[in-house]
């Protein structure tokens, strides 16, 4: 095998670039629960991972409540997806994370 | 009549004839240049609205102005009494004389390496250049201030043009410990910056081991990215090298020193032959000569 096809080789097998990053998230409305994505799915996604998580982080801060119930508004299992809806590890503890994590029985 | 007197008397007669249309060029060229530089002033802020480069913008406005000044002068030249052929063909003749001589003598006037809206380095300064005059260049450093570099200077210093290349490589330095594991921490580090997408698969990442230092063992990871997304990459990868390496178990290395202290009677004794060997290294001066080497 010569170099060329042995990188080739590499560069399917390993080299897993993602194309961009988006924040994915679940919001109630009218008792119904829906998924969104920011940036939208239309929308350029976000070239950076560090950026999407810490946009994911901020979003989580924003719209957090305490109560035990989910506010009209509040973003729940918020966690960053790559542009195949792969879930994307936080790249703090190279683990899957969700942010807000509820589990909901609609 | 002395000579003053006469001098009056023919500005009189002059002014009789001709002073109206004077007064009224003078009018003219006034109203016409504040015209001119309030044209100018709403095309640069039309400009910015308009998804077209800073330094487009510039050339289109003062190629505008250049126009509006020839309309203005031939204008003015009319009124006061010249027939508009002539003030046409001198103006023609005058404008393709300057074309002419800045085409011959372009190579050997010297230009600024640079235009406006690049990121520049001139000397220490780090920034983007705002605005270019024959003396000045506006520049606007990233911390928010703004300096008038004269450009004598910067033809006579090094510059630096960030925007003359697509791709900038991305320097990632960082050291381990001795004891740690050199491959998986090679490993790591390459992973981090094959899987980014902003980093360029050709040519690749790769890393090296570029020093045995005193402290640790230096790793420098190389990568190539697009030159606008050169920072921001950067910070990310070292982010991401610290945190890897955090939860790898892989240990960054900070500056140490080791310090033996041997008891007095550890000590060899001072022979020809560990003299040779360099055993025995002592620092306290109470202890005996012939123990030291």
């Amino acid at each position: 095998m010569k170099i060329s096809e042995g990188l080739k080789v590499i560069e399917k097998g390993w080299i897993i670039k993602p194309k961009g990053y988006r924040v994915k998230y679940q919001k109630l409305i009218n008792s119904e629960l829906i998924t969104e994505y920011s940036p939208d799915l239309e929308a350029e996604p976000l070239d950076s991972d560090v950026v999407a998580w810490r946009y994911a982080w901020k979003l989580y801060m924003a719209t957090k409540s305490d109560l035990p119930e989910i506010n009209d508004g509040e973003l729940i299992n918020i966690f960053v997806v790559d542009d195949s809806d792969n879930p994307v590890k936080y790249y703090t503890t190279n683990q899957l994370e969700v942010f807000n994590r509820r589990e909901i029985n609609v | 009549m002395d000579g003053f007197s006469v001098k009056i008397a023919q500005m009189e007669s002059t002014m009789s004839l001709y002073g109206r249309e004077v007064v009224i060029a003078f009018a003219v060229i006034v109203f016409g240049l504040i015209l001119i530089k309030w044209i100018n002033q709403g095309l640069k802020r039309v400009f910015k609205k308009l998804p077209i480069s800073p330094a487009k913008g510039a050339t289109v406005r003062n190629i505008i102005t250049v126009v509006m000044s020839a309309a203005l002068i031939s204008f003015v030249a009319i009124q006061l009494g010249l027939a508009p052929r002539p003030v046409v063909r001198f103006l023609a003749i005058l404008t393709l004389g300057v074309i002419g001589l800045v085409v011959v003598f372009r190579p050997l006037i010297p230009s600024l390496p640079f235009k406006v809206g690049n990121t520049v380095k001139i000397g220490n300064l780090l920034g983007k250049i705002e605005a270019t005059t024959i003396l000045n260049t506006q520049m606007r450093t990233f911390d928010g201030k703004t300096f008038f570099v004269p450009n004598r200077q910067i033809l006579n210093d090094i510059v630096i043009n960030y925007h003359f290349s697509d791709n900038r490589r991305i320097k990632i330095n960082v050291g381990i410990r001795y004891d740690q594991d050199l491959m998986k921490a090679k490993q790591i580090l390459e992973s981090i910056m094959i899987e980014d997408p902003r980093v360029k698969p050709k040519p690749g990442p790769v890393v090296y081991v570029l020093n045995l230092t005193n402290n640790c063992v230096e790793l420098g990871g190389r990568c190539w990215v697009d030159n606008m997304k050169y920072w921001v990459t950067k910070c990310d990868l070292l982010e991401k090298t610290k945190y890897r390496f955090d939860n790898e178990g892989i240990a960054i290395a900070f500056p140490q020193l080791d310090v033996n202290y041997y008891n007095k009677s550890d000590l060899p004794v001072c022979t020809d032959q560990n003299r040779l060997q360099g055993h025995g290294v002592a620092f306290e001066s109470t202890i005996e000569e012939d123990r030291i080497c």
